[in-house]
């Protein structure tokens, strides 16, 4: 029965696997995740992607069984992770896992740190919760993981308090802590929205060496195609709740399928000379109470037709690359229309 | 050539929070103030058996009503009494009425405050509609019921004035707590895997501390005038121990003949209060950490 990461596994069974994920707000009429299905594997990185609304962050929380109760709930679906399915798990089970297994970093570290608590003693408490450890262990592993995410003179820095620190050093610190209990899982939401591009490339580089030192998974949730580009193995693109197109990222740069993604990807200005205008996606996101039956992008599609009022699955491409469009691939759909 | 050590200055590693509060309450002269108002009661208090003074209950027929004299300083009260004796006394039992009431408030009112703010739903409304109830009864009104239920006492008087200024440290507790359990860093405490019990009190306490410490510091003084009040009728300090309430309730009597009577124990009163709330004030800047 394998209830802990088996070593033995074939190494590309994927840390966590969830199937058909969906989750509503209370009194809403639309899910606000729909049957959203993703797997993250050994040492991976898959990035989640979509606009500000589009249920990015709310699957990360629902996974971590961090929603807030009473506000929303998972309709269906499994998360399948080290054998358990995070999303039947008792809250005392999950709360054995969050900060050992799976850990997250959150978008926020100006808010996200405990301000009347020393920086050393909140790295040492996640290491106490879930290890047999001493006080000074604790200490001591919290100066190594200080030192392991480059804070400069890590020793002294364990005394201070949050308040004594720049947004991109409490992001290390934040780091630290995801980091202290070497997790299987990292989910990070939007790691670097709340800080300037500089320090930006530089908590993006370093997520990407101590992932790259620890093989854990990484999941990272994301708006900014920059990053994804940097990071990422694999993308999932999702707008309004559901899962558009999923793939290496290769595949998804290069040759993206579904209308949203090559919207998305025309949108993103680049260096060098100007052709025109910048692309845009004509309309809105359409509000939680007047989604579509179908695709949910219909309404802002320019190839929209009369079969998109039936929600497409998300269909096989390529090598492990899937878009949810009927006209995917994009080839054989114009070739369709010439001929 | 050798490499350029990086290591960071120490200087600058040392300041602290609890030292830049001490530094900034220091800085702060009217708290300053108070502070030494407030610490000069207190060693007279607790000096109070080993200082060269009368017996505060000893009475001298030859020395009723006295004036204040090189033999007694702040004079005599009306059985002969001398009233430095009996202030300097006194003081103990105003200050332990102050302290151990609000400790009684606080002990009992932030845990409830707690659990009201951060479990919310009908918890919230049980402890939240008691302390509305015993919040709309006014505070002293609501001291003088309990400590006459009670029974007249110094230590009964303790128990009334804590319970009646205990509502506010609910109500306060529970605001605090709502505003910070919506922060990032408590829902960061249940995303590493810690209980109710560890959020709330590393976590939740911590950061609404400060504003408990405040009104602690500001209900002493209201504490003591309350303790003043119960004793000014008869429900507090029981004679012929003396405390300022009590003996400013026997100085009314005389107001004309002895008001020396009448000053002291009501100047003590004045300046305590007045240290108390000075103190508060200055803690309340304090120790705030985000502000330099």
């Amino acid at each position: 029965m394998p209830t802990e990461a088996p070593d033995n596994a074939p190494q590309n069974a994927p840390v966590l696997e969830v199937q058909d994920l969906s989750l509503r707000f209370k009194g809403a009429p639309a899910n606000i995740v729909d049957g959203l299905s993703f797997a993250v594997r050994p040492g991976e990185t898959l990035c989640i992607v979509g606009e500000s609304g589009c249920g990015k962050s709310v699957t990360a929380l629902s996974l971590m069984g961090l929603l807030p109760r009473g506000v929303a709930r998972v309709m269906s679906g499994t998360a399948i992770f080290g054998g358990q399915d995070l999303l039947a798990l008792p809250q005392r089970a999950l709360a054995d896992l969050r900060g050992d297994r799976i850990s997250m970093i959150f978008q926020e570290p100006m808010t996200s740190l405990n301000p009347s608590y020393r920086i050393g003693d909140q790295i040492a408490e996640i290491v106490l919760r879930h290890r047999p450890v001493t006080r000074t262990q604790a200490r001591a592993r919290a100066q190594e993981m200080l030192e392991r995410v480059k804070i400069p003179a890590a020793s002294n820095r364990l005394d201070d308090y949050p308040h004594e620190l720049s947004g991109g050093m409490r992001q290390r610190v934040m780091i630290a802590m995801a980091l202290a209990n070497d997790p299987v899982l990292l989910i990070a939401d939007e790691p670097t929205t709340a800080l300037d591009v500089t320090i930006q490339a530089q908590i993006i580089d370093l997520i990407e060496d101590l992932q790259k030192e620890s093989g854990t998974a990484l999941i990272m949730i994301t708006h900014d195609l920059g990053v994804v580009a940097e990071i990422a193995d694999r993308v999932c693109v999702m707008y309004a709740g559901r899962a558009v197109e999923e793939g290496p990222v290769a595949a998804i740069f290069d040759d993206p399928q579904h209308p949203y993604t090559i919207g998305l990807m025309s949108s993103v200005p680049s260096v060098g000379p100007r052709s025109g205008r910048l692309a845009t996606i004509g309309g809105m996101v359409p509000a939680i109470d007047n989604m579509p039956d179908g695709c949910r992008f219909a309404p802002r599609c320019p190839f929209a037709g009369p079969r998109c009022d039936i929600a497409p699955p998300l269909a096989e491409l390529g090598p492990s690359h899937r878009a949810a469009c009927h006209y995917a691939p994009l080839e054989s759909a114009f070739a369709e229309a010439a001929g | 050539m050798s490499a350029v050590t990086s290591a960071a200055d120490p200087a600058e590693e040392t300041i602290r929070l609890e030292s830049r509060a001490w530094k900034k309450l220091k800085a702060n002269k009217s708290a300053l103030f108070g502070f030494i108002i407030v610490a000069f009661f207190v060693g007279i208090a607790v000096a109070a058996p080993v200082l060269p003074i009368a017996d505060p209950v000893a009475t001298d027929w030859g020395a009723v009503r006295k004036a204040p004299s090189a033999a007694h300083w702040l004079g005599t009260d009306e059985i002969g009494r001398d009233i430095l004796s009996r202030m300097i006394w006194g003081a103990q039992a105003s200050l332990m009425a102050g302290v151990v009431s609000v400790l009684i408030a606080v002990l009992i009112g932030v845990p409830f405050g707690l659990l009201s703010g951060y479990f919310g739903g009908w918890t919230d409304q049980a402890i939240s509609r008691v302390t509305d109830a015993l919040l709309a009864t006014p505070f002293l009104i609501l001291a003088i019921a309990l400590a006459a239920f009670l029974g007249p006492s110094l230590t009964n008087a303790m128990i009334a004035i804590g319970l009646s200024a205990m509502p506010i440290f609910v109500r306060l507790t529970r605001g605090q707590v709502l505003s910070v359990k919506t922060e990032d860093y408590v829902e960061g405490a249940r995303a590493i895997g810690l209980s109710h019990f560890a959020i709330m009190s590393r976590y939740i306490l911590p950061n609404v501390f400060a504003p408990v410490l405040v009104q602690a510091t500001l209900t002493v003084a209201t504490a003591i005038i309350a303790e003043a009040s119960l004793s000014f009728l008869g429900l507090g300090q029981q004679a012929p121990a003396p405390s300022w309430g009590s003996m400013l309730n026997v100085a009314k009597n005389f107001m004309t003949q002895a008001p020396w009577m009448a000053w002291w124990p009501g100047a003590a009163i004045f300046l305590v209060v007045l240290g108390f709330n000075l103190l508060g004030d200055g803690l309340r800047d304090a120790l705030d950490p985000r502000e330099s």
